[in-house]
């Protein structure tokens, strides 16, 4: 039963009402599905008193007084009651969920375990989902449906095991299920863990030899990824009273030696995941080494670079053997199976009888690996020898010498760069370690050398003599002294250093007077234009009315005007003013008149030479001068 | 005053670069001789140059990508984001180098007789990359004795947060490379599907390329 009521203030929530004690149906409480408490609390989740009557909607004030009360006397009674509702098997119980639920998975093994919910019995039945992202439904899982105990194996779902998976478990008895146990997001490889791996030996004298194959079945989707990925970890100890027990990291097929003959040796071997992953022992074998062997195998072997050829070198105890040497690329060992046919022989080293064996350097390209040789009397073999592990990038000794370039600079001194040999193969070796480099400079002519250590590959040598020839050459070191390599002096530069500071500073004095000189330059040129531009192309056509004329003296204006004498017009034209101002004062003398005449004259001049425009103006005037 | 002799050509900076940062962990070196490890020191160098060198030879591996085999092309996301998700420091950035090697040199070694690849460049690859894993495995060594002094372990507590984050970004490799194991499984390893997946680990080659420069860096 449910309902709904109201509260003061106006808060409305919804609450599950069971059904008074004596009629209490089953039936799981409308909970949400996350809800991992138990059925027993329902009827109190989230503070909301159930309210038992019908009366849901009861009337604001008194009535409410009296519902709080009840409900008051009704959360009482089922306090009380609880415990004496649970075993009442009669009508049923609600079920627990399963708790502490927890995934174990080991190698393609996964199993699913958590504790029962409750004694008192009946078919308790335990069933699981499973669900993956990108899917929202909740699929069944395999192997989980209607167990009885508290695990279930469900290996047999093919999942991708780098993918988060979630996954639930309930309880059930007959129609009745308990709230579902949800297990957090979690990918089946994170919580994998190593099985034991499988050991089989083999016994030598003085050595056993191991074949380690990987943990997990063959077409196992855990390790799918990693077959060639596992390292091993032995431990071995002598089957004796307090032996003590040596931990060594072992390939997959690999041989323990420096045993003794005929003792029994007990070893266990751990698979390891790097970087976190650790894996279960094994059981522990035992075996025993045989008897010792008349022939031994060859000891100490080693290899050395020697200008341009390798020198393989070993030590044996007798005389008159001969001996085969084989090599291997190193990676071979990391996969697991049978790489015994994968075994070269060494070139130059069939068959030879002394205790070592030179190999042109070019059979072995850039890499890393393992060279073994066996005795032999003729008759029969010894076993092979350790494995010696073999880089050929390292062994090269020699760092080649670097490149130098040397630079006259202003102080009469040289400026030294160091780079990089020229060559790409050989680069890469140089780069690998921390170089200083030797440097030797010395003047041509004379013998002194000057030798420095330098880290910098850019320096300078300062304060030299100016106009002499010096010389440089370096070698590259390597900086740690536990690596001790060094090169070859490379080929010695020369260069001349510049003349001098005299000439110099009369140089920069001649430039910088040249270059102070341009703008005074520019301005004189500007200046220049400027009064060419005034004389030749002026900027305004001379005006053609008088009025221009009189205003000012033009000078400017005058070598233009030479040819055609108007000038002098003008000048009479500005008589005129002076006749009007004689003609004011006519009677003071003579030469006003004559101005006058001149005047009248001139004016006819002046329209004769002229086109009507002229004579226009010339009529103009008068009118104008009277103004 | 202008000096001559300011563009030199193809200088190598490295050394100079190496020289500057070693410098003072070298000195140390010389006065305590156990303490430079000889794996780890110049590790990001020797990754970078070897796994540039595995970008090279990848490129060569084949002619040019067979045109027939671009619609089988698929993308398999490549987690750009592994700089992110490791928590700083070159212990998980090597992490995630030895998890690449590793899944790297499985999908070499399933490739046989059915790629067009050429044996010699394949033979190479997988030297470099059993080079990469031998190194790195070394160097978790040396690292892990070294965490044998008593504060290490404290460091050890306090790394576990850095050890879960790290367990997502490891997984995220693992996925990545699940994809291809699996689209060469359903392809059933033809010469196409072998065309696109090294197409995909150039891509991956180089990413981690760039990755060795955060090795150096931190």
């Amino acid at each position: 039963m449910g309902g709904h009521w109201r509260e003061k203030g106006g808060v409305r929530s919804t609450a599950y009402c069971p059904p008074p004690l004596e009629k209490r149906a089953p039936g799981p409480p409308p909970s949400s599905p996350e809800s991992t408490s138990a059925p027993d609390s329902v009827a109190l989740r989230g503070g909301v008193l159930p309210e038992v009557t019908e009366d849901v909607t009861g009337p604001a004030g008194g009535g409410q007084r009296r519902m709080f009360s009840l409900l008051g006397a009704t959360t009482l009674m089922l306090v009380a009651g609880a415990p004496w509702t649970l075993p009442a098997a009669a009508g049923g119980t609600n079920l627990k969920s399963p708790e502490n639920v927890e995934v174990h998975i080991i190698d393609d093994t996964f199993t699913l375990r958590w504790d029962g919910s409750d004694p008192a019995g009946g078919n308790v039945t335990f069933s699981a989902d499973y669900q993956v992202p990108r899917n929202d439904t909740w699929l069944k899982l395999p192997g989980c449906q209607s167990v009885t105990s508290t695990k279930c194996n469900f290996s047999s779902l093919k999942l991708n095991v780098y993918e988060k998976v979630k996954l639930r478990v309930r309880a059930e008895r007959g129609n009745e299920t308990s709230p579902w146990h949800n297990v957090d997001a979690f990918a089946p490889f994170e919580k994998a863990q190593i099985g034991p791996p499988k050991v089989h030996l083999e016994a030598e004298d003085k050595a056993i030899k191991i074949n380690i194959s990987p943990p997990g079945a063959k077409g196992g989707v855990m390790w799918a990824l990693d077959s060639s990925s596992f390292t091993y970890s032995l431990e071995i100890w002598k089957n004796s009273s307090s032996a003590e027990i040596k931990t060594k990291t072992v390939y997959p097929r690999d041989k323990i030696y420096k045993l003794s003959p005929e003792t029994t040796y007990c070893l266990k071997v751990k698979a390891r995941l790097l970087p976190r992953k650790i894996g279960a022992y094994s059981p522990v074998y035992c075996i025993k080494t045989t008897v010792e062997n008349k022939l031994p195998p060859p000891e100490n072997v080693r290899i050395d670079a020697v200008n341009d050829i390798y020198v393989l070198k070993w030590d044996y105890a007798s005389e008159n053997m001969t001996f085969q040497a084989q090599w291997l690329h190193a990676y071979f060992k990391k996969i697991p199976g049978n790489n015994s046919g994968k075994w070269k022989q060494m070139p130059g080293c069939e068959n030879v009888k002394t205790t070592q064996c030179a190999i042109p350097q070019n059979t072995f390209q850039k890499g890393i690996y393992l060279i073994r040789v066996q005795a032999s009397d003729g008759n029969t073999t010894s076993v092979w020898s350790k494995e010696k592990r073999f880089d050929a990038q390292l062994q090269k000794s020699v760092l080649v010498p670097p490149t130098i370039n040397m630079k006259p600079t202003n102080e009469v001194s040289l400026r030294v760069f160091i780079g990089a040999p020229e060559e790409s193969e050989n680069k890469s070796v140089n780069q690998h370690y921390s170089l200083i480099y030797e440097v030797v400079f010395w003047e041509n002519t004379s013998n002194a050398e000057r030798k420095t250590l330098e880290k910098r590959t850019d320096f300078t040598f300062p304060n030299l003599k100016p106009l002499t020839v010096y010389c440089v050459k370096a070698r590259a070191l390597t900086e740690n002294e536990r690596w001790n390599k060094s090169s070859v002096f490379s080929d010695p530069v020369c260069e001349k250093t510049i003349p001098g500071s005299t000439s110099k500073t009369w140089l920069i004095a001649g430039i910088c007077a040249a270059l102070l000189s341009i703008p005074v330059v520019t301005y004189v040129l500007k200046l220049f234009l400027r009064c060419v531009r005034y004389v030749f192309f002026p900027s305004s056509k001379p005006p053609s009315t008088i009025d221009e004329y009189f205003s000012e003296p033009p000078l400017r204006n005058l070598l233009l005007f030479t040819s055609e004498e108007q000038t002098e017009r003008c000048f009479i034209i500005e008589n005129t003013n002076i006749i009007t101002t004689v003609e004011e004062t006519e009677q003071i003398g003579e030469d006003h008149k004559k101005y006058n005449s001149q005047t009248s004259q001139d004016s006819g001049n002046y329209s004769n030479e002229d086109d009507s425009n002229d004579s226009k103006s010339g009529e103009d005037f008068p009118q104008q001068e009277a103004e | 005053m202008f000096s001559l002799g300011r563009k030199k050509k193809k200088m190598n900076t490295k050394p100079d670069v190496i020289q500057k940062c070693l410098w003072p962990a070298c000195l140390v070196g010389l006065f305590i001789p156990g303490a430079l490890s000889l794996h780890c020191n110049l590790l990001h160098l020797h990754l970078r140059e070897v796994t540039w060198q595995n970008l090279r030879l990848l490129n060569s591996m084949s002619n040019s990508f067979p045109v027939e085999c671009l619609r089988e092309s698929r993308a398999f996301e490549l987690p750009q984001d592994i700089q992110s998700h490791t928590p700083p420091g070159k212990r998980y950035l090597k992490e995630a180098f030895y998890e690449m090697s590793t899944q790297a040199f499985n999908i070499f070694r399933e490739s046989t007789t059915k790629s067009t690849w050429k044996k010699k460049n394949l033979k190479q690859i997988q030297i470099r990359l059993d080079w990469q894993m031998h190194h790195l495995e070394k160097c978790f060594e040396e690292e892990e004795k070294g965490k044998e002094d008593s504060k290490q372990r404290e460091e050890d507590g306090m790394d576990f947060s850095g050890a879960m984050v790290s367990q997502v970004s490891s997984l995220e490799l693992r996925r990545y490379f699940y994809r291809m194991y699996n689209f060469l499984k359903d392809k059933k390893y033809s010469p196409c599907a072998w065309e696109i997946i090294r197409v995909e680990l150039r891509r991956c080659f180089y990413y981690f390329y760039k990755l060795t420069l955060l090795l150096r860096k931190k």
